[in-house]
């Protein structure tokens, strides 16, 4: 099946939401999207954007039972580690389900890879849950390794009421 | 003792201290062979036309600076990104205070000072990483509230390296 991967347009910004959510639900926590379209295209397409996005998009006799032509994406940004440099973390990767198996999500990985390659990034991170072992293989399949389980890595974050206190309690200048 | 200290935006001139305390944290996080980035590299990275990373820096009077003679003793590297389920998000990559100047709340502030900016620029959360076994600095972060997303939720961190990443990048569809 042809499919093109090229970079997001702010008008995709539906398409986008509308995969995010397919994959939140994959991953068990669809309650936990907060964000639509709207907030995707401010944050993405300003002068300062927060995120980078590719679209792969199917030509219009594949499209899907509900007429899409827009059926997979990866959502990117760069990071900085403070040992190696300029890093580019993907944050989403994802191919609608009857779309897989036919070398999209290779096709959008090898273009963030490209990205990163080109801006001099160092390295590729992402994060992965650990039931979701189809991801975990094709990750692994790519040269990933598991830093988490190599160097003991967690994830920890501060959000709503206990970031809300402690920036009240910030010393004033 | 050592109630004098000021929290402020690095500035160009910072670089080289900024680099020593990020070894400094690397030794302590038993992987000081692994900073490549050098000073020219920090200095174009934080100071340029995009900005890759934002550091916040500790100093202390000169009558009070370290043993080995330093003023700056103390930073916190951060930058932005993206959830495409809840939007902005404030990043800490690095935070270090040099140990003879802890247990004065400069680290307690410094956090402050983050959770401020985070608000203030719209971000929903702030996250970061830790290894596992740094229990005192877990200890730090979850007396303030954090969680812990590796246990609670089950994500694990992976990376590709340059050589894999040009691989990906490379192959033809």
């Amino acid at each position: 099946m042809k499919f093109k991967v090229r970079a997001a347009r702010k008008e995709d910004c539906k398409d986008i939401s509308r995969m995010i959510m397919e994959l939140a639900v994959y991953e068990k926590m669809p309650d936990q999207v907060k964000i639509s379209h709207e907030e995707l295209e401010r944050d993405g397409f300003s002068p300062n954007p927060f995120y980078e996005c590719l679209i792969a998009e199917v030509p219009d006799e594949h499209k899907t039972k509900d007429g899409y032509t827009i059926v997979g994406y990866a959502l990117y940004f760069y990071t900085y580690s403070t040992w190696k440099g300029r890093s580019v973390y993907m944050e989403d990767l994802y191919v609608m389900p009857d779309f897989r198996g036919k070398g999209i999500g290779k096709g959008l990985m090898a273009k963030v890879a490209q990205v990163g390659v080109e801006k001099q990034c160092v390295r590729l991170q992402l994060s992965v849950l650990e039931w979701n072992k189809p991801s975990l293989d094709f990750y692994v399949s790519k040269g990933a390794e598991d830093l988490t389980a190599k160097e003991g890595w967690h994830f920890l974050r501060f959000d709503g009421q206990t970031l809300d206190t402690l920036a009240k309690e910030a010393p004033k200048d | 003792e050592c109630n004098s200290f000021i929290l402020r935006k690095a500035e160009p001139k910072d670089v080289s201290d900024i680099l020593r305390l990020i070894k400094e944290l690397a030794k302590f996080e038993k992987m000081e062979e692994q900073v490549i980035l050098t000073e020219k590299e920090l200095l174009e990275d934080g100071f340029g036309d995009h900005p890759f990373y934002h550091c916040v820096v500790a100093e202390v009077p000169e009558h009070k600076q370290s043993s080995d003679g330093y003023t700056v003793i103390g930073f916190a590297m951060y930058y932005f990104t993206y959830d495409p389920w809840i939007g902005k998000l404030l990043y800490l990559e690095d935070f270090y205070v040099m140990k003879e100047f802890r247990g004065y709340g400069i680290g307690s502030d410094i956090l402050k000072v983050l959770s401020e900016t985070a608000v203030k620029t719209r971000c929903s959360s702030m996250h970061f990483i830790v290894a596992e076994w740094n229990k005192s600095s877990i200890e730090f972060y979850k007396r303030r509230g954090a969680s812990d997303l590796s246990d609670e939720e089950g994500w694990r961190l992976y990376a590709i390296d340059k050589d894999d990443l040009l691989k990906i990048s490379a192959k033809k569809r």
